[in-house]
This record gives structure tokens, sequence and C-alpha cells, in this order.
């Protein structure tokens, strides 16, 4: 035995030696986990138009194209005074060379034509240290009126083919446009391009509205509305701005609505007796349930992208925090525990992540958590920040800030999930409770 | 039920009282036996070691040392009397002891081989090399009381004058000399032709893959073994250590003359010293920093990718080589976006050379990475 064992530890001592050489048999084998953070730099020279009446287009798109990747902070545009090369046809062969000189790693070429009222814009895309397209070519076609919308739908297609991710562009944001000193503020319903442009008001400020929520298809929008003295939900169809009212019960008051994601039910709020509780409406039949009922106030509810699910905000444990339960109601589940409030918490449309308000502190804030309560992020901290709302990729959050005193003002703002990229949405006056509808078709 | 009790308990009592005595009674007895061993031991020890080192040095100053040891011992009685008839006689019965004494546990033998100095008459032929152990008893009585037994009970039988040899290159010899040879016998042979397969196989092979190699190193080692242990020294130093320096120096003429590049093709295997580890850790972060996962989704972020790229001798990547080999922890699409960051860190920091010893070329020729994300995602 010890004979044998002695061999087998020589055996092993020989070998050791050999192990380094065979360890360096085939290729040099490195692992690399770390990188860096910073924004991709791209070039988006000036479309070319390809006929006259393109001319006005052509470089409004590719700015406006420029300003969507900008916009994101996942990239950074390189000014056209840099360029080595310009592109003057669209078919011309890209010169790499002139454009890694200048640190260009994406590409985005592109032509428009106009003929009558139709415009049409094809683009490429070109992963310039690989000398490669990255995908094939794409073109869209509309009326030139709606050129923007063009516009963002190209700016969409290059930011899924180089994060991997869908884009946001083509979407629009329904809020609470604000005017007037804090205690005779008006408020009506308004619509936008997600970059500010293109607003239009779909109520008059003849009387309060509050948190608009987008339908799963984006042609319709829920809102709470004083029109009657008390809230009331309503339904509103945003291409005719045709609305009706939803609930309408003496001595009620119904709020916070949101669309179930099949779009055919809306669970709301109603106050009755003293007692707030959820509700669920069938849109279709007009069907209503109650949800919960508890002496508590339970409100600000919001369903998973599967529709299995609710999240809201409740009293019940003496402290404002946020719970989960079934959506045709039964135990709920505490999901906050962190010091503060929490309230108006909003299902992640990749169904991932919660966003929610918290006040701590003096401070408010808005945040993410895992569904099951964990790990939280504060993505910001003001005066007054409230109001969450995802966009249609859920990487981007848009809240209202609103700044102290008398003179005070609210504003849209957003920030990237990372919690980077805080910025406030160009919108003309005051802006509070957005709401992010999905892509457009 | 009483009675039974009792009579239970009194054999119970019975029992546990014998055993005690009996502890005690056997306890003594086996005590005093293994000091007895022990005792045996030494007393052989002092027999064996004036018996053999004595040989060697015997011709001139066997008899000065011959005498104070045997007086030590009050058993030796029975050699003093040798020494007074001829100085030499006395010693001859000696070493035949210690020879036996591998079987060291017999004492008894050694007894009578001392009173074997009645052999005088036999003493012809043995006795003179004997005398050379009571000079080696000298100086290293002591210590090897143990070991000396068993290792000088091989040489002695057989060779008398090897014993004289081998006492001269080591007076420690007996313990040192017949354990080293039997150790460093194997071991410089293994390693020997282990590193002669490995070095050979380098040499060779520039033409075959190394699986091929391996299997062909295995058998040859029990061979060479068996062979190396009984030829002894001669064969295994000269095939172990010209392999090896032949194989590093055509290593190195085949780096420095640019010759391996010719002949090796893909499956290569490299020679020549490997890439260090801080030259793997340059190669690491210069191409880090080129990675930028910015703009990489989440669900991209939780994607790990295996890229290969060939390298030019220049350190500059191949760009038609580099490619994904394998992804994991996300879909096709996900992982095909981190390869794109990839393959720009890979191209964007190469673009003037990645620093790598060109010496080592070889072994950088081709290289996969795994770029794993997952550190760089906010959770």
């Amino acid at each position: 035995m010890i004979a044998r064992l002695m061999t087998l530890l020589l055996a092993l001592g020989l070998a050791l030696p050999a192990l380094p050489a065979l360890a360096q048999t085939g290729p040099l084998r490195i692992v690399i986990e770390e990188g860096v953070i910073e924004p991709l730099p791209f070039a988006a020279p000036d479309f070319v138009a390809e006929n006259a009446e393109a001319q006005q287009y052509a470089r409004e798109i590719s700015r406006v194209i420029a300003s969507d990747l900008a916009g994101t902070g996942l990239f950074r545009e390189i000014p056209g005074d840099a360029f080595i090369s310009q592109i003057t046809s669209f078919d011309s062969p890209v010169q790499y060379a002139d454009w890694k000189a200048i640190n260009a790693q994406a590409l985005v070429t592109g032509a428009v034509s106009v003929s009558g009222n139709r415009l049409v814009v094809k683009f490429r895309l070109f992963d310039v240290f690989s000398e490669a397209p990255l995908g094939e070519g794409l073109q869209f076609g509309g009326t030139t009126g709606a050129w923007r919308r063009v516009a963002h739908k190209v700016a969409d297609q290059v930011y899924s083919r180089i994060t991997g991710e869908g884009g946001y562009f083509d979407s629009r944001v329904v809020y609470v446009a604000e005017t007037g000193p804090k205690d005779q503020r008006q408020k009506r319903l308004a619509i936008m391009d997600y970059d500010g442009a293109n607003v239009q008001y779909l109520t008059d400020a003849a009387s309060i509205v509050l948190a608009p929520r987008f339908s799963p298809t984006g042609d319709r929008v829920l809102y709470t509305s004083y029109e009657s003295g008390f809230p009331r939900i309503y339904l509103m169809d945003v291409a005719s701005a045709g609305r009706r009212a939803l609930e309408d019960q003496p001595g009620t008051m119904s709020f916070a609505p949101r669309f179930a994601p099949d779009g055919r039910t809306v669970v709301f709020s109603l106050t009755q007796g003293g007692n707030t509780d959820l509700y669920s409406l069938n849109l279709s039949t007009g069907a209503r349930r109650r949800l919960t009922s508890a002496p508590s106030i339970e409100t600000a509810p919001s369903f998973s992208p599967d529709g299995r699910l609710i999240v809201f905000e409740s009293d019940r444990s003496g402290t404002q925090q946020l719970y989960i339960m079934p959506a045709g109601g039964g135990e709920a589940r505490r999901i906050s525990f962190g010091q503060g409030r929490y309230g108006t918490p909003v299902w992640s449309p990749r169904g991932d992540l919660i966003a929610f308000t918290k006040q701590h502190k003096g401070r408010f804030h808005i945040g993410v958590m895992r569904t099951d309560g964990s790990e939280e992020r504060l993505l910001t901290a003001s005066f007054l920040d409230e109001g969450p709302a995802w966009s249609p990729n859920g990487r981007v959050i848009m809240f209202s800030r609103e700044t102290p005193g008398a003179a005070g003002s609210s504003a849209l703002y957003s920030v990237d999930i990372t919690g980077r990229n805080l910025k406030r949405v160009p919108v003309r006056g005051g802006a509070s409770d957005p709401a992010w509808s999905p892509l457009l078709p | 039920m009483n009675t039974g009790t009792y009579i239970s308990g009194l054999l119970h009592l019975l029992l546990i009282g014998w055993a005690l005595i009996g502890g005690w009674l056997s306890l003594p007895e086996d005590e005093p036996f293994e000091v007895a061993q022990v005792s045996i031991l030494t007393g052989e020890e002092f027999a064996a070691l004036t018996a053999p080192p004595s040989a060697p040095r015997a011709a001139t100053e066997a008899p000065a040392p011959a005498l104070p040891e045997p007086q030590e011992p009050a058993p030796a009685p029975a050699p003093e009397p040798v020494p007074d008839t001829p100085p030499e006689i006395a010693p001859r019965p000696e070493p035949e002891a210690p020879a036996e004494p591998d079987p060291a546990p017999v004492p008894p033998e050694t007894a009578p081989e001392a009173e074997v100095s009645d052999v005088p008459p036999v003493a012809p032929t043995p006795p003179a090399e004997t005398p050379g152990t009571a000079l080696v008893a000298e100086p290293t009585p002591p210590r090897p009381s143990t070991r000396v037994a068993p290792v000088p009970a091989a040489p002695p039988p057989p060779e008398a004058e090897i014993a004289e040899d081998v006492t001269e290159s080591a007076t420690p010899s007996p313990d040192a000399a017949p354990e080293a040879p039997a150790e460093p016998a194997t071991a410089p042979e293994e390693a020997t032709t282990e590193i002669v397969t490995e070095a050979e196989e380098g040499k060779d092979s520039a033409l075959a893959p190394l699986a091929s190699a391996r299997p062909l190193a295995r058998p040859d080692r029990p061979v060479r073994v068996a062979e190396p242990a009984e030829p002894a020294a001669p064969a295994e130093p000269t095939e172990p250590e010209a392999p090896p320096a032949d194989a590093i120096a055509d290593a190195l003429a085949e780096a420095m003359g640019g010759g391996a590049p010719e002949t090796s093709g893909i499956g290569t295997a490299p020679s020549g010293p490997p890439m260090t580890g801080g030259e793997k850790d340059a190669l690491r972060v210069a191409v880090s920093r080129c990675w930028n996962v910015g703009s990489l989704s989440s669900e991209a972020l939780r994607t790990s990718v295996v890229v290969a790229v060939s390298m030019q001798e220049d350190g500059k990547p191949r760009m038609e080589t580099i490619r994904m080999i394998s992804y994991s922890g996300g879909p096709e699409a996900a992982a095909q976006r981190v390869f794109e960051t990839a393959s720009r860190a890979i191209i964007r920091c190469g673009i003037n050379g990645y620093d790598l010893p060109v010496e080592k070329y070889d072994y950088w020729r081709d290289i996969e990475m795994t770029f794993n994300p997952e550190k760089m995602r906010i959770k």
C-alpha cells in the first residue's frame, strides 16, 4: 500500500509541472468582466435630400434622430464640424477610415424624398469599427405632416439595433397642463410627443383634472375630473376627444383609474360612506366588482403586465405602504418595508420592477423595487417628486417635480432606471401627472 | 428474587475485580517488555556500529577505536579477548552482526556472533574487510542506531569492497547512503522521463497535436522507470537532461528565428515560456478599456459571450476572424448585442496593435475572450 501511495504521489508530483503546459494548449483564454459605461459616439450626417421638396425635411429629420439618441444618455453625437467625410449619396460606399478617425462607432445615413404630401425616409446603420452594416436598410413612409413620427421611428430602429431593447421615441405622453399661481391653478389634459413636441389640449380649464392614464393601445385615456364638483372617472377617446363618465353614483367619489392590460377592465378607487376601496369595472358590461374591503384607504392600483396581479397603496398598516394582491381581489401582501411612506406604485412594462413615490424625512423620491419589494433604489430626491410613469420599453421613468414656494411650479422630468440621465422634459408651462403611451403603430 | 440479585451482583463484582486485578498485573508486564525491546536495539547498535564502520580505516587506525567501544557495553567482554589475539580478527565477527540487525529485533543472534570471536580460524576471508567497521563506529555511533540496521543490511553481505567505497563518500552514509541512492534513482528517472517526453513532444511536434502525444508518453513511463532502476545512473542522466535542454533550445530558436509560425498551423502546440499572468492581465485591461456596455439593455447585461479572434504577429486583431462561439445567460438577440460591443472593443483598442510579447506569439495567435457584463449591471 505504502509503495503504491508513494508511486501515486510521485506520479502527481511529476504531473504537476506539466499542468502549465497543458493549460497553454489551444487558444489563449481571458475573461473580461469590467468595461466602461459611457455614451456611444455616433455620427448622423444630414440625410440626403433626393429631390428639392425633400430639402427642408432632410436636415430636420436627421436632427430629430440625433436628438432622440443623444437624449437617452446612451449615445453621444459627434458634431458635424468634425466630419472628414460627407455623405452625398445614400448608396455610396462608406469611408470607414474617416469615421474611425473621429471615433464614430456608429454611423446613421439616410435619404429623404417627397412627392406631394407623401414623404419617404430610408436609412442605414453602420458599425464603423467592424466595417459592417448593423441590420438591413429600412424605409418609412408617411405624410409630410408626420415627418417627426417618421424620424422617431428611424431613431427607434437605431436604438433597438444597438441596445437590443425596444425604443420609446415614437410614443406620446398625456399629462396635466398647469397654468396660473398655486392658489388659482388651472389644470387641463394635454397630449404631446414624448419629447415635448406637438402639444395638444384635450380639455379646457373649466374644471380640475387629475391622473390621466393611457389605454394599452394608446387610443383612449382615463382621467379624473371635478367637473361635477366631486371627483369622477371619465373615459376619453384621444382621436375625437369624446368622453363619458364611468362612475356616476350619487354620494360617491371615484378616482385613480387604470386600465387592465386587456383594455377591457378598469380598476379604480371608490369612496363611499367615508371608506375607500378598490373596484374593477368591466367597460363592456358596466359590471362593477369590489376588490378590497377594509376600513383603510386603498388606492393607486396598477396591473402587472400579465394582468394577474395588482399593486396598490394602502394605509392599513398605519402608514402608507405598497401591497400586491390578485387581480380578482384577495389577500394582499405588503412589499414595502423601508422607512417613510410609499405611494403611486406603477408596474413596469417588463414586469420586473415597480416604480413608486416615496416620502421620507421631508423629501420626496422616485424609486424602483423588485416586485417582491427587494432591491429598492431611489432614483431622485427633491422637494416634491411624484407620479412615476414608465416608458414603453421600461427603461425610462417620467414624473412630475414641483418646486417650493408660492411661485413654485410643476414640471415633467425623466430619468433612466439606472438613475442616470435625469433631465427636464421641454414642456411649455407647468405640467404634472404624466402617463406614457405604448409605442404608436 | 433477592437471592438471584445478590448472586448476580456478587458475580459482577468478582468480574470487575478480576478485570481490575488482571489489568494491574498485565500492565507492568507490558511496560517492561517494551523497555526491554529498546534496550535490545541499542545493544545491537553498539555492536553493529562498532563492527561495520571500522572496516575502511582499520588498516591504520584500527586498534585505538576498536578498544573504547567494546569496553562500554558490558557484554563486550567477548570481543575484548579477540583484540588481544589478533587485532583484526575481533572485528570480523562484528560486521556480520550488523548486517543481520536488519531483522534488528533479533538480539540473540548478535550475541552468538560476538562469541564467534572464536571464529579466528574461520576468519580468513571476511575479517580483513570488517575491521573497518570498527573505525566507523567512532564517529556515528549515536544517531543511526535504528536506521543503520536496515540500510547496511543490503550492502554489507554481498560485497565488502563496495562498503568501503560507500563509507568514504559519506561517513554518515550507513543511513543516508542507502536511502539516498534509492530515492534519487527513482525520482530522477521519472522526472526526467516526463520532462523528456514533453520536451520531445514539443520538439517533434511541431506537426502533431498534443492529444496524440500524451497517450504516447504515458505508456513509456513505466518502461523507462523499470530500465533505469537496473542500469542506474548512466542511462538516466543522459536521457532526461538532454531532451529538456534541447527542447528549450529549439523552442527559443524557433521563437527567435520565427521558424515556429511557418511550421505550426492551427492546433499547433505552442512552445517556449507561456504567457505570464501579467501579460494576460495587460491584454485584459487593454480590451476592457474599450468595452463600452453603456448602451446595452438590462437583458443584454445579463448575457455573457465568448468571442474568438485571431491575431496578427504585430498584435493587431484580424477583423475577419472575430466571431462569437458561444453565449449564455440571455437570448440570442441580446448575445448579438453584447458580441457587437465586444467586437468593437477588440478592434478599437487593437487598432494599433496590443502590447503582446512577440516571442510568445504562438500563445496568443488565437484568443478566446469571455465578455461577461454581469458585474456592470445595476441591479
